[in-house]
């Protein structure tokens, strides 16, 4: 489903990706972590091209993200992504956010988006939410609501950008309930994320990245009971101390 | 010692009020004008395109490093023969509004664009980036999502521009285009109460601008809360 091969970036002299590989199978559910700066972040941003690379190759559906050739708003818009930041449109009502790129970009009559949209915040739980701006809601509830609005537009896999990094404690877990429940549905998912107990709960794979580099790519129990990286090792010391 | 006689300004009232009027027509119109080119030119300068970059860089600063009487008066000269070469109308027909117009729209979309680059700018980047993730096009995450959050940040300096611009189409006075302030001086004038007419003309003109920036303020308040 997603390719990367030997995906390096860099602004001018500062080398931000280098050669990073990884393969991601339809259904799978990848959490990459790393140190700040390790340049996670970038990478999960490359793989619907909202940062662009300058060597290697990305492959989603058989689409090359990098060629110039390939049309990206079209292929973004079945990719979901979720920021840090949630970045819900502030001028609009929860249920027009949830249906403005519905209709203006996949052509979906209103009524049509509306339905779509309802349906998907009550699966987040927030469909008595509709009518009120995103100011309005909370942290957790708001990311929600970004969640419902990337699986409005029916995607063929989800991006997570720390999606619980920018969320006050007490409102992680509604938001990595959503999120689990999506990947028990079989849902494609590249999260980059902190909290380790959503990567033994449902990851197949984890990813450690450093420097820009991917040092670790296993599975969700080598990560965990025998990290071989000295460096993977300590991360896991560091963050599994409390 | 001077005695005030304030007694010819009723009788004038109808005329000061046509004058009035069109005071408030080139002030609607170039606020208009001036928003739809300032995007523009806003939109081209933010653009990765150099030429459209740099003309707009370029009109920018021209128009901001000129004095607007002369603008004014540059166009007062220029549009009527420009008019009677391109569409045939008569040297001697009445193009002063017009001209007018012009050049206050021109004038003032590059004050408009500056404050609206700045707008555009105080959008976060993430808003651009969340918009394109769900697969918008660059024109339509500026339509949809950028410029309406853009436009509500500037609300406050974009009237406040409008209201300089009210004030400063008295200078059309150098065409001898009968706007408020110039009624208000032929009617002194004429009646030898120029003084009079002159203080009433500035009341008229601070009543309106004050009101107008306390409900600025109101504005930007509610908005805060």
């Amino acid at each position: 489903m997603i390719s990367l091969s030997k995906v390096s970036k860099h602004y001018g002299s500062f080398q931000v990706l280098t050669d990073c590989s990884t393969e991601i199978k339809k259904g799978e559910v990848i959490v990459i972590c790393g140190p700040s700066g390790s340049g996670k972040s970038t990478l999960i941003k490359c793989v619907n091209g909202l940062e662009s690379i300058q060597q290697g190759e990305i492959i989603v559906n058989g689409i090359s993200v990098n060629d110039p050739k390939t049309n990206l708003s079209k292929l973004r818009a079945h990719v979901g992504m979720v920021f840090q930041n949630f970045e819900l449109f502030p001028h609009m009502s929860v249920l027009d956010n949830l249906c403005i790129a519905q209709t203006k970009v996949l052509g979906r009559s209103q009524e049509e988006a509306a339905d779509r949209g309802l349906k998907l915040l009550d699966r987040v739980g927030l469909s008595l939410h509709a009518k009120k701006f995103p100011g309005q809601l909370s942290g957790g509830q708001q990311q929600r609501v970004a969640i419902a609005r990337a699986l409005a537009m029916d995607p063929i896999c989800m991006l997570f950008d720390e999606p619980t990094s920018a969320l006050d404690p007490e409102m992680v877990n509604e938001v990595l309930d959503v999120m689990v429940g999506l990947a028990q549905e079989g849902m494609t998912m590249m999260v980059v994320t902190h909290e380790m107990g959503f990567a033994r709960k449902v990851a197949n794979r984890v990813i450690f990245m450093d420097h820009g580099h991917i040092i670790e790519d296993a599975s969700k129990d080598d990560f965990f009971n025998k990290p071989r990286s000295e460096r993977a090792q300590q991360f896991l010391s560091k963050i599994l101390q409390h | 010692m001077y005695e005030f006689d304030w007694s010819s300004i009723i009788p004038a009232l109808p005329f000061l009020g046509s004058g009035m009027v069109l005071t408030l027509k080139i002030t609607v119109v170039a606020i208009t004008v001036g928003i739809v080119w300032g995007t523009l030119l806003a939109l081209m300068r933010l653009s990765g395109i150099k030429l459209l970059s740099l003309f707009a860089t370029g009109y920018i600063n021209l128009f901001r490093s000129i004095p607007l009487v002369l603008v004014l008066l540059w166009f007062f000269l220029l549009v009527p023969s420009l008019l009677s070469n391109l569409f045939n109308i008569p040297r001697s027909s009445d193009t002063r509004l017009v001209s007018a117009m012009v050049a206050f729209a021109l004038f003032e979309a590059a004050f408009y664009s500056e404050i609206i680059r700045s707008g555009i700018s105080s959008v976060s980047r993430g808003q651009f980036a969340a918009a394109h993730a769900l697969g918008m096009s660059y024109a339509q995450a500026m339509r949809l999502v950028i410029l309406p959050q853009a436009f509500r940040n500037m609300v406050p300096l974009l009237l406040t521009q409008g209201i300089i611009l009210f004030q400063d189409t008295s200078l059309v006075y150098v065409s001898s285009l009968a706007d408020f302030f110039g009624t208000a001086y032929k009617v002194g004038d004429r009646d030898g109460r120029l003084v009079e007419l002159l203080l009433f003309a500035g009341a008229v003109y601070f009543i309106i601008c004050f009101s107008a920036s306390l409900l600025v303020k109101h504005y930007q308040k509610r908005k805060a809360i």
